[in-house]
C-alpha cells in the first residue's frame, strides 16, 4: 500500500510540472492557433537562470523572479520578433517558426551554460514520512506553488476584465475584435502568460528534475501530450492531463518496467488523437470550430 | 474542434518528435593525404552534449591541455600533433558518423574514444574495417573482446565487478540488488555479477534500470526497497549516479550501498549531496592521490597530472574520467613517439605496453588482453563528509 501511495505521490510531483507547461500550450493556442514547440525552453531556461542567480550571491526567493521575470521578457520579446510580424499565420507555420525560436534558444544555453545538467537549491524545509511515504520538502513546495498558480491562472481566465477578452478572443475571435479587443494585444499578453508559468515550472521543478540546455524538450513534449489530453483548448483539461499523466508514468514506471515510463505519453497521445481529438475533458470544444 | 485540428495536432506531435533527433552537423575539416612527415593527427570523438556531458567534458579538457603540452615541447618527433575533437552527442549514430568523418575527412593517424560504452562500440567496427588504432575511454569488456585495432584505458567492468563481489565476500553480504543504467554502460552488468558471485554464493536478487538521464528514481528505489538485499550496487554515471543515490537514502531502502567505477567526478558528490557519505566504490586512484603512500606508483603521475590540470583550468579538478583520456593520449603519444605513424606498428606497439603507469592504473596490455588494467587498479573508496576517502588501497 505505502508503496503504491509512494508511486503515486512522487506521480503528482512530475504531474503538476507538466500540467502547467500543459497551461503555456493551451493559453497561447487558443488566442492564436498557434502551437509554441519553445514552451518546455521556457521552463529549462528559468530552472538555468534561477541556478546562475543563486550561484552569483542572491537569496533564492530574488532568484526566483529574476528567472520567471527574465523568461516571461523572453516570451514576449519571442512574440513580439518571431509571431507578430507574420501576416499570414497559420498552425503550421506557427509550428515551424516556434521550433525555429526552440533551436535557437537551445543553443543559446549550451554556449552560456554548457552540456552539464545541473540542480538549483532546494527550496527550504525538511523531508517528510507520512504513513510511510517519503515525500520530499521540494515535491510539496511543486504541488502547492502548482496549486496557486493554477488557482490564479483559473481566477485571471473566469474573474477578469481581461482574462474574459482573451477567452472571448479564443472562442469568437470575429466578435471579439468587434467589441474591440486587439488579437495582437491578446497573443502577446498569451505568450507572457505561457513564459509566466513555463518559468513557474521551471524553477519549481530544478531542485529534483534538473535542468540542462536540453531539458525543455521531454518537457514539452509531455507537456503538449497533457495538453493534447484537454484538446489543447481547455485549462482545466490540461491541468488534469498532466497531473493524469505524470501519475501514470509513475505507476507503470513501478508496476510494469521502469523502460516504459518515456512510452505512457506517447501512447496515451495516439490513444487520445484517434479517439477523442476534441480531447478525454473537452466540453467546450463544440464552441470552438 | 474538427479532424481538421487533430491533424494539426498530429503535426505538431509529429514536428516535436522530429526535434528528439535533430543534431548540429559539425564543419568538416581540411584533409590532407597521409604522409609520414606532415603533422600527425590525433582524432577524439567524446560525449560533449547529452548524458554523457559530465564525463566527455573533463575528458575534452584533459586532451586539449596535453595537446599543447606535446606542441610546446616541439611535437612528436619532430612532428606537429594536430587534434580533432569531435561530438557524438552521447548517441551511437552520432559516434559511428563522428569516426566516419575522422577516417574518411581528416584521415587521422589514431583515434580516442568515445566517453561511454555505447558510442565506443558503435565506433569500433568502424575502426577495426579501416585499420586505424582506436583507444576507447568507456569500461565495458566488449568494446576489446577479441579486438585487433581497438584498445582501452577504462577499468573494465568485470574488473570492477571482481573488486565488489570480493567487498561483500569481506562483509558477509549474500543477496545484491542492482539498480542498473539502461544504455551500454549497463548492459550485461546483472549477467556478470551473478556469474562471478555465484562461486561465493552471492545472489543478485533484484535488477532495476533507469535511463542515463534519468532525474526521478522512485520508482525503482520502490522496487529495490522490497528486495530487502544486504547490499544495493547502484551502476550509473552522474547526475543519475548521484540522484539514485539521493532516492536510495530518501526512500529509506535499508542494506548497504555500492557504487560503481562510474562516479568518479564533483559532479557525483554535487548531485548526491550529503546522501553520499558511507557508500563504498571501487575507483580509480586519482580520486584519493593525496592518501596514497609515496612508495605508490601511480603517485607521482597522478600528482603531476591534477597539477597541470589545475593550472591550466584555475578552479577545476580533473575527474577520473580525465584520467582515462590522459591515459589514452600518453598510450598515443608514446607509441606515436616509438614507432611513427604506421598503422601496423603503432597497433603492435600498443598490444606490447607494458607497466605502463597511469593515472587510471599500471597498463600491461597483451593480444587477448586490450584493457591492460586487473582488479589493483581501483582503490576501494568511500564517502565522508562530501569528499572522498581511501578505504583501502587493493594493491
Amino acid at each position: 500500500m505505502s508503496d503504491l501511495l509512494q508511486l503515486i505521490f512522487s506521480g503528482l510531483s512530475i504531474g503538476a510540472v507538466y500540467a502547467l507547461i500543459a497551461v503555456g500550450f493551451v493559453a497561447i493556442f487558443t488566442v492564436s492557433e498557434v502551437i509554441n514547440l519553445a514552451q518546455g525552453e521556457f521552463a529549462a531556461l528559468a530552472g538555468l537562470v534561477a541556478i546562475s542567480a543563486v550561484g552569483s550571491g542572491m537569496p533564492l526567493p530574488v532568484a526566483l523572479v529574476v528567472a520567471i521575470a527574465t523568461v516571461t521578457v523572453v516570451a514576449v520579446v519571442m512574440e513580439r520578433v518571431t509571431v507578430a510580424p507574420v501576416k499570414r499565420l497559420t498552425t503550421l507555420t506557427s509550428i515551424i517558426l516556434t521550433l525555429g525560436v526552440s533551436t535557437v534558444l537551445k543553443a543559446l544555453m549550451l554556449l552560456i551554460w554548457g552540456p552539464e545538467g545541473k540542480g538549483l537549491t532546494p527550496f527550504p524545509g525538511g523531508d517528510l514520512l507520512v504513513f510511510g511515504v517519503s515525500i520530499r520538502a521540494q515535491e510539496l513546495w511543486i504541488l502547492g506553488i502548482a496549486a496557486v498558480v493554477a488557482a490564479a491562472v483559473w481566477w485571471f481566465y473566469e474573474r477578469t476584465i481581461v482574462g474574459k477578452a482573451l477567452r472571448a478572443c479564443s472562442e469568437q475571435p470575429i466578435a471579439a475584435r468587434l467589441v474591440g479587443i486587439s488579437p495582437k494585444l491578446a497573443t502577446m499578453l498569451a505568450f507572457g502568460i505561457a513564459g509566466l508559468v513555463g518559468a513557474i515550472a521551471g524553477v519549481i521543478a530544478s531542485p529534483v528534475y534538473f535542468s540542462s540546455w536540453d531539458s525543455g524538450l521531454s518537457l514539452g513534449l509531455k507537456g503538449f501530450v497533457a495538453a493534447t489530453l484537454g484538446g489543447l483548448v481547455s485549462i482545466r483539461g490540461a491541468l488534469l492531463g498532466g497531473v493524469l499523466l505524470g501519475v501514470l508514468e509513475s505507476l507503470v514506471a513501478g508496476y510494469v518496467d521502469t523502460g516504459l515510463r518515456d512510452a505512457v505519453a506517447f501512447v496515451l497521445l495516439i490513444v487520445v488523437l484517434v479517439v477523442r481529438p476534441a480531447g478525454v475533458f473537452g466540453r467546450h470544444a463544440e464552441a470552438r470550430v | 474542434m474538427g479532424p481538421r485540428n487533430a491533424r494539426r495536432l498530429a503535426a505538431g506531435f509529429a514536428v516535436l518528435a522530429l526535434g528528439l533527433t535533430a543534431c548540429a552537423e559539425d564543419a568538416g575539416g581540411d584533409s590532407t593525404a597521409e604522409d609520414q612527415s606532415g603533422p600527425i593527427k590525433i582524432g577524439a570523438v567524446l560525449d560533449i552534449t547529452g548524458a554523457g556531458a559530465t564525463l566527455g567534458v573533463p575528458e575534452r579538457k584533459t586532451l586539449e591541455m596535453l595537446a599543447k603540452q606535446v606542441t610546446a615541447a616541439g611535437g612528436i618527433g619532430g612532428r606537429a600533433v594536430e587534434l580533432v575533437i569531435e561530438d557524438n552527442q552521447s548517441t551511437e549514430d552520432g559516434a559511428a558518423k563522428a569516426v566516419n568523418k575522422l577516417v574518411s575527412q581528416d584521415k587521422v593517424d589514431l583515434i580516442i574514444g568515445a566517453s561511454r560504452t555505447g558510442p565506443s562500440l558503435a565506433m569500433r567496427p568502424i575502426a577495426e574495417s579501416a585499420k586505424i588504432p582506436m583507444i576507447s575511454l568507456a569500461a565495458n569488456a566488449k568494446i576489446v573482446d577479441g579486438s585487433q585495432w581497438v584498445f582501452k584505458t577504462a577499468q573494465n567492468d568485470k574488473v570492477v565487478l571482481e573488486d565488489i563481489v570480493d567487498q561483500a565476500v569481506a562483509k558477509g553480504w549474500k543477496s545484491i540488488a542492482l539498480i542498473r543504467d539502461s544504455s551500454g554502460f549497463g548492459e550485461g552488468i546483472g549477467e556478470m555479477l551473478t556469474e562471478l558471485g555465484a562461486p561465493q554464493g552471492i545472489k543478485v536478487v533484484r535488477t532495476e534500470k533507469f535511463a542515463p538521464d534519468a532525474t526521478d528514481f522512485t520508482a525503482q528505489m520502490v522496487n529495490i526497497r522490497n528486495a530487502k538485499a544486504d547490499a544495493n550496487l547502484i551502476w550509473g554515471i552522474p547526475p543519475a549516479a548521484g540522484l539514485a543515490q539521493k532516492a536510495y537514502k530518501q526512500l529509506g531502502v535499508t542494506g548497504a550501498v555500492i557504487q560503481s567505477h562510474g562516479i568518479g567526478n564533483q559532479a557525483f558528490l554535487d548531485s548526491a549531496g550529503p546522501s553520499a557519505d558511507g557508500l563504498t566504490a571501487p575507483l580509480g586512484r586519482l580520486l584519493v592521490a593525496d592518501q596514497l603512500t609515496a612508495d605508490d606508483p601511480q603517485k607521482k603521475v597522478i600528482e603531476k597530472f591534477v597539477a597541470d590540470y589545475k593550472a591550466a583550468y584555475p578552479g577545476e579538478s580533473p575527474s577520473t574520467f580525465a584520467g582515462h583520456a590522459y591515459d589514452a593520449f600518453q598510450l598515443a603519444v608514446t607509441a606515436l613517439g616509438q614507432v611513427g605513424t604506421d598503422g601496423q606498428k603503432l597497433r603492435d606497439q600498443l598490444e606490447g605496453v607494458k607497466g605502463f603507469a597511469g593515472v587510471s592504473g599500471v597498463f600491461t596490455m597483451s593480444a587477448t588482453d586490450h584493457s591492460g588494467l586487473d582488479k589493483h587498479a581501483l582503490a576501494i573508496v568511500t564517502v565522508e563528509n562530501g569528499a572522498w576517502k581511501l578505504l583501502d588501497a587493493n594493491r
